[in-house]
């Protein structure tokens, strides 16, 4: 059974390809390729994500053992080697930065559950640094916020035009819905963001173990950026809300 | 993207074959290697089920630890031979019937011995050993000969949420003097089990609950779990069970929201070995891989004719709750029926319930309001003396069934009797927030949130049905059973008189 692995930043996809009936695959996850490591996961599918490894690049070796219906355990695959990616929040240089970067609302506006002052607290959407930056952005699923698309701006200013990179970390999305992160800089649309399913709970709980996080980093193109004055907009045209940990533009390494 | 597994892959690479897992039922074979049996294998419990004139099908699993974290409840990976006894006495006097079946790790030891050769129509007692224990004995019944004009008393069960209280409907379903019990889904849930949602009071559970149920073992020891209510398995043993499933023996509604089609074939096809593993069912309902026929018929004599439906395994959102094959097989059999009385026992509620009570209307998908082109058909067919068995809302209804739903003056053509949660939900109330919705509906006629169960009295000339409730679960056991309604059905007059 021949492993493959998909990285991104703090996580590790393994998919493999499996004909016939189990009781389940178990995943042994090591740091090193001379031992089977810890078991990381049992799962009925034929992919697991390992995820909250963090935003430095982290190598593992993985290896998935078969248990089929009699509780028999088939020999472990072959040992499959997988790096994570690391984030530029570690690796680049902040230009600006909204929060921090730390698995948690806290620092944000309404942190951690008062989404319902939104519209009253930013009835034209957020600007910052203007305004402070909620925690939560709502979209159109989201009736109590008027069941309609909502825009954020991050002003920041840029002494000289580069490439860089958007760091958007989420604390949770919704579970069904999260929608899709609309991304533009001056005007300048430059990435249409499928959000990651949540656990639905960011929008009551500002950490811990209930909530599903997830990283957004994409490229800002020198071309829609400007020496000065930039405004990079945040807007949510479908689904329903999703809970910031912290965003920022940095320089990539 | 990896091809549909299927159904001899499913089987084949598994190393079992269909004759392997045959040997459950009671094939003539024998353990290939016999050995010393854990002691005390049969705390489980035993089950009978899916009568026949001639038959019965018997169950147990042994599970000396029930809540072995691997599913195979302490059980050594080698196959068994399970002995049984059917006898007239519960003494084991007269034994009418001896054999025996294997019990393979495969099917997590469990057996499934269909015993024929029965006189219709009467109890009989039966018992297991393994190695040198012997079980608990349990009582059946064979279903009365095919004209036979019989009478049939038994009792409707749904959504045990085993983690929500205590099985205390069961205890007073224990001593009930019933003859089948109609188990009409959601026998376990996939849910977590943490703090959350464990409202049983006075029970400590291991951390290996707390996980959602995808996994063989998973499912394996979540039977297992609900299975050690001594009032569950004390109802299992009391009268035979005819059960189907609804959407929680594999998944809430059947999402699978991040998962592919595959594995989410992957995922039914261990939850449905695990319930046919569970649960007392014959040789026609062993999974094939993500397949496993449910549906089938029992007769009672002349008296009733029984469908039992499986709404989940077929279903095509919007298009289709039973599926072609299902409706046409039922159409068939309810237009062939003879019987006095053509009972559906089925998941989801039938009667069209309009959940908005200002001038719109609002309906559940999930249930038969989303499929009201097949629910049209069905009544058009005007089946004599329809009655309809339900779960799945946790709340006791009656309601009558309309030619139109929306003009209460038009034919009331069935009743749809939906029997209330044996656990699901906890501590109920007589009435809460949905009782004034559910009593909108003008053929609905009794709503109650209580916990409990429906006791149903067939006889050719009427069905008398009684919804039996306990005012909570939560700290105990020990709530008495009252009845809260009490009604009528004429043969010839379908509806509901209030007694």
């Amino acid at each position: 059974m021949k492993l493959s692995a998909t990285p991104g930043i703090g996580w590790i996809d393994l998919a493999w390809a499996h004909h016939g009936f189990v009781d389940h695959f178990a995943i042994y996850a090591s740091d090193s390729p001379f031992v089977q490591g810890e078991l990381v996961e049992k799962t009925v599918y034929t992919r697991f994500r390992h995820a909250n490894l963090g935003p430095r690049s982290r190598t593992f070796y993985y290896r998935v053992v078969t248990v089929d219906a009699a509780g028999n355990r088939s020999r472990p695959s072959p040992m499959l080697r997988a790096s994570s990616l690391t984030s530029v929040t570690v690796s680049g240089q902040p230009v600006a930065v909204i929060g921090e970067f730390d698995r948690t609302s806290r620092g944000l506006a309404l942190a951690p559950n008062g989404y319902q002052q939104y519209t009253a607290r930013f009835p034209n959407g957020p600007d910052y640094p203007a305004s402070d930056w909620p925690y939560l952005h709502p979209g159109p699923a989201d009736k109590w916020a008027g069941s309609k698309p909502h825009s954020f701006r991050f002003r920041f200013t840029l002494p000289v035009v580069r490439d860089l990179v958007l760091a958007v970390w989420l604390i949770d999305t919704h579970a069904t819905i999260p929608g899709v992160l609309s991304l533009s800089c001056n005007d300048t649309s430059f990435a249409e963001v499928p959000l990651e399913r949540g656990a639905t709970k960011g929008s009551t709980v500002g950490e811990g173990p209930s909530l599903r996080p997830s990283i957004v980093e994409v490229a800002v193109p020198a071309s829609a950026l400007r020496h000065g004055a930039n405004m990079i907009t945040f807007t949510k045209a479908s689904g329903s809300w999703h809970a910031y940990d912290a965003v920022g533009v940095f320089t990539p390494a | 993207m990896t091809d549909l597994p299927s159904r001899r892959t499913f089987l084949g690479l598994a190393g079992v074959s269909a004759a392997t897992l045959a040997l459950g039922t009671g094939a003539p074979a024998h353990a290939s290697t016999p050995g010393d049996v854990p002691a005390d294998p049969f705390r489980l419990g035993v089950a009978s089920g899916d009568p026949e004139p001639d038959s019965v099908v018997l169950w147990t699993r042994l599970a000396p630890e029930p809540l072995a974290a691997d599913g195979h409840g302490g059980m050594p990976r080698r196959p068994v031979d399970v002995h049984y006894e059917v006898a007239e006495d519960s003494q084991f006097k007269r034994i009418v019937r001896r054999g025996h079946a294997v019990a393979s790790p495969e099917l997590a030891h469990s057996v499934h011995p269909e015993v024929h050769g029965l006189a219709p129509g009467r109890e009989y007692f039966y018992r297991f050993r393994a190695g040198s224990s012997i079980s608990p004995f349990g009582r059946t019944r064979t279903a009365p000969a095919r004209h036979d004009q019989a009478q049939l008393s038994f009792a409707v069960a749904s959504c045990q949420a085993w983690y929500h209280g205590h099985f205390t409907a069961y205890r007073h379903m224990a001593a009930e003097d019933i003859d089948l019990v109609f188990f009409v889904g959601d026998y376990i849930y996939e849910y977590a089990i943490n703090s959350a949602n464990l409202w049983r009071e006075g029970v400590q559970l291991d951390k290996v609950h707390d996980a959602e149920v995808r996994t063989l073992e998973q499912y394996r020891l979540r039977y297992a779990l609900f299975k050690s209510d001594p009032h569950l398995q004390a109802v299992h043993a009391h009268a035979p069970w005819v059960s189907t499933w609804d959407d929680h023996e594999v998944q809430n509604n059947y999402e699978h929201v991040g998962v592919t089609p595959e594995d989410f074939e992957r995922r039914r096809a261990v939850a449905y070995r695990a319930y046919y593993e569970n649960m007392p069912l014959r040789r026609t309902s062993l999974p094939h891989g993500p397949h496993m026929t449910l549906y089938r018929r029992v007769g009672w004599g002349r008296l009733a004719n029984f469908s039992v439906l499986d709404t989940r395994q077929y279903r095509l959102p919007g298009k289709s709750i039973l599926g072609a094959r299902q409706e046409k097989w039922l159409h068939d059999g309810l237009r062939a029926s003879s019987s006095t009385w053509n009972v559906l026992a089925q998941q989801v509620v039938m009667a069209q319930i309009d959940r908005d009570m200002g001038p719109g209307q609002t309906f559940s998908n999930d249930q038969w309001d989303g499929f009201r082109a097949e629910r049209e058909r069905l009544l058009a067919l005007r089946t004599p003396n329809l009655v309809v068995l339900t779960g799945d809302i946790h709340r006791n209804v009656a309601a009558e069934l309309k030619a139109d739903f929306n003009d209460p003056e038009s034919a009331t053509i069935g009743t749809e009797l939906v029997a209330g949660s044996i656990g699901s939900d906890g501590d109920g109330t007589r009435r809460d927030n949905y009782t004034d919705l559910w009593l909108s509906n003008p053929h609905v006629k009794f709503y109650d949130g209580r916990r409990g169960y429906v006791r149903c009295t067939l006889t050719p000339s009427q069905l008398t049905s009684e919804y039996r409730v306990v005012d909570y679960i939560r700290r105990d056991d020990r709530a008495p059973v009252s009845t809260a309604a009490r009604f009528v059905t004429p043969a010839g007059r379908p509806g509901l008189e209030v007694q």
